[in-house]
């Protein structure tokens, strides 16, 4: 009932606008920004109940000292701890809006994808207000921060993380001369490729990307273009969150051998959510990524 | 003639797989290439050796069913061994040889359960029966497929997708003995039942007017070509259009004897997956396409020429 008034006293708030009929005293929308997907996003209070459907907001989230209103997570919000006793409502990436709108959200924090912007719309339609944020590189959750604190009415916090985060990001480690390759998957090779927060973490963290001159975020390629770009370090993804995970078993084979790292046994394991996406802790992480290049050399 | 044609072609095709990469090696370092030695030449050798399994299986299958349309995966083989791979893949068993042994172990259970389908109520394989049984495997197999895929974790999902697209990206000399050590039974197998799969081009009675042990000769081929496409399909993924679209090329010109259409099958397949996948690594190079899609790509159009023809008759 609440919100059906809301919305027609934004109906009326256009009309009156329309007539240029100004210090009109109804409510209006206080905080209103415009997310990634070029969407205006209007609250008429601060936020209090939010559904964030990433890991990388999720953990933002908790930095701007937020954490006690996320009221909804996926199934990969890990970090901190705590988020993991907040309801999940599945994996994110095709969000299930039933079980977003059972946590009474007052804003549900959604990845800009096309699946994501069709689920937008769909919590408009219910009267649910959506934040679609780019969330691939530093700069982005910077702004996500920015645009986050906004809405829960907090820009103080937001600022203040966004400085430090873009701060980080424009600072990068003196070049350590070491090119490394992430490599995800072995069957068909899948690397990490310029548009990714990795390939970021790299140039901070001093070390070269050997796919840098790939625009996606990652592509297959052939064992032998890995190969001939000759990486001195081939960095690997585990799933597992411990500390110092094995590299792949894959490494083994035959095929792999023609790769001068794989040879060398230069690998580098990243585990955790430290390094899957953009966050606060993203200093922490060019310094461990830059510490273990180091150790690998 | 046709023949040194053919064997020109496919040397060829091996040639520039072997020359052409996603990186320059020069010619003269061919020989001695480290690249080329242990991931080109395996890699080329591989896509031919599968893509004349395709074939040959094709050719057979859609001698024994007497249906154009037949190819090795609309057997349910390839949503078996789909099945096997992307388990496998959610399991977290992806290291060594545990995806291509899961998926040949489904495409060998696919290929039991329509086996099975096919000798109900003593119907001893009926064609029928064999095609909608294996529609009905296949069916059922990749409905618990995208179940699993979609309930997997977004990573896995996007890579359990690009195996069953298919490729060689990880073609190594061990896959390549693998296979090697593996073909020649069921190559052997079908290329005897040859002389009786002519006689049954005519029929099942005619068939067994001439001569042929019909019940045998098809129990015998059906198990040899699932056989090839099962270890075809455990080492590099679905590639499809392959096993459709060759045997009706090579039958074209080699005609329906199976004893020059198996060989024409073996080496055109190989001819066509060998050149897919060297497409597959250079066209958009350093980047790199599932050789299936290129095949499709290929095949579909194909397709689309040889029904103009037959609705044309």
């Amino acid at each position: 009932m609440r919100r059906r008034a809301y919305r027609t006293d934004l109906a009326g708030l256009l009309v009156l606008a329309a007539l240029g009929w100004e210090g009109w005293g109804g409510q209006t929308p206080r905080l209103v920004v415009t997310d990634d997907a070029n969407r205006a996003v209007s609250l008429a209070h601060p936020a209090r109940r939010i559904v964030s459907l990433s890991p990388a907001t999720t953990e933002l989230l908790f930095a701007l000292g937020a954490g006690d209103r996320v009221v909804g997570r996926t199934t990969w919000c890990d970090y901190p701890a705590e988020a993991t006793l907040v309801p999940s409502v599945g994996d994110g990436l095709n969000p299930n809006i039933e079980a977003i709108a059972a946590r009474r959200p007052d804003l549900v924090v959604l990845y800009r994808s096309t699946l994501d912007l069709r689920a937008a719309q769909q919590l408009l339609q219910l009267d649910i207000p959506a934040l679609v944020l780019k969330q691939d590189r530093l700069e982005d959750l910077a702004r996500a921060a920015q645009l986050i604190s906004r809405l829960t009415d907090d820009t103080m916090a937001g600022d203040s993380i966004a400085r430090v985060m873009l701060a980080t990001a424009r600072t990068p480690a003196s070049a350590l001369g070491i090119s490394i390759a992430f490599v995800t998957w072995d069957n068909p090779p899948i690397v990490i490729g310029r548009d990714s927060y990795l390939d970021q973490l790299a140039s901070l963290a001093g070390a070269r990307n050997v796919f840098h001159d790939m625009a996606a975020a990652s592509s297959i390629v052939s064992l032998e273009t890995i190969a001939v770009r000759d990486p001195d370090i081939l960095v690997t993804i585990a799933d597992s969150a411990e500390r110092h995970p094995e590299p792949p078993a894959y490494v083994r084979a035959p095929a792999w051998q023609a790769i001068r790292a794989v040879r060398e046994h230069r690998f580098v394991v990243l585990g955790g959510s430290l390094f899957g996406h953009p966050s606060p802790r993203a200093d922490s992480a060019v310094r461990e990524l830059r510490q273990m290049l180091r150790g690998a050399r | 003639m046709k023949w040194l044609g053919l064997g020109g072609v496919a040397v060829l095709a091996l040639v520039l797989s072997v020359a052409l990469g996603p990186t320059h090696v020069p010619l003269g370092a061919l020989a001695t290439s480290d690249i080329v030695r242990s991931i080109r030449l395996p890699r080329g050798v591989l896509a031919f050796l599968v893509g004349g399994a395709l074939g040959v299986s094709g050719a057979a299958l859609q001698a024994i069913v007497r249906n154009p349309l037949a190819d090795p995966f609309l057997l349910g083989l390839s949503g078996g061994a789909g099945l096997g791979a992307v388990l496998a893949i959610a399991a977290h068993a992806t290291g060594g040889w545990a995806v291509p042994i899961a998926a040949l172990a489904g495409a060998l259970l696919a290929m039991g359960l329509v086996y099975r389908i096919g000798l109900v109520g003593g119907a001893e394989l009926d064609p029928r029966v064999l095609i909608l049984g294996g529609v009905a495997v296949g069916a059922f197999a990749g409905a618990l497929t995208t179940a699993i895929v979609s309930l997997a974790n977004a990573v896995e999902l996007r890579n359990a997708m690009l195996w069953l697209w298919g490729g060689f990206g990880s073609a190594s000399w061990s896959s390549v003995w693998v296979v090697c050590a593996y073909l020649p039974l069921p190559l052997v197998a079908l290329f005897a039942a040859a002389r009786p799969l002519d006689l049954l081009a005519l029929g099942e009675d005619p068939a067994r007017y001439l001569g042929a042990d019909v019940a045998r000769v098809k129990r015998q081929v059906y198990l040899a070509a699932s056989l090839l496409t099962a270890v075809a399909v455990s080492v590099s993924g679905i590639i499809g259009f392959v096993g459709l679209i060759v045997p009706h090329a090579m039958r074209a010109v080699w005609g329906r004897t199976h004893r020059a259409l198996f060989p024409a099958a073996f080496l055109g397949g190989g001819v066509l997956v060998t050149l897919a996948d060297t497409l597959a690594r250079t066209v958009v190079a350093p980047r790199e396409l599932p050789v299936g899609i290129v095949t499709a790509l290929i095949g579909v159009p194909a397709f689309a020429l040889l029904m103009r023809q037959w609705t044309a008759r």
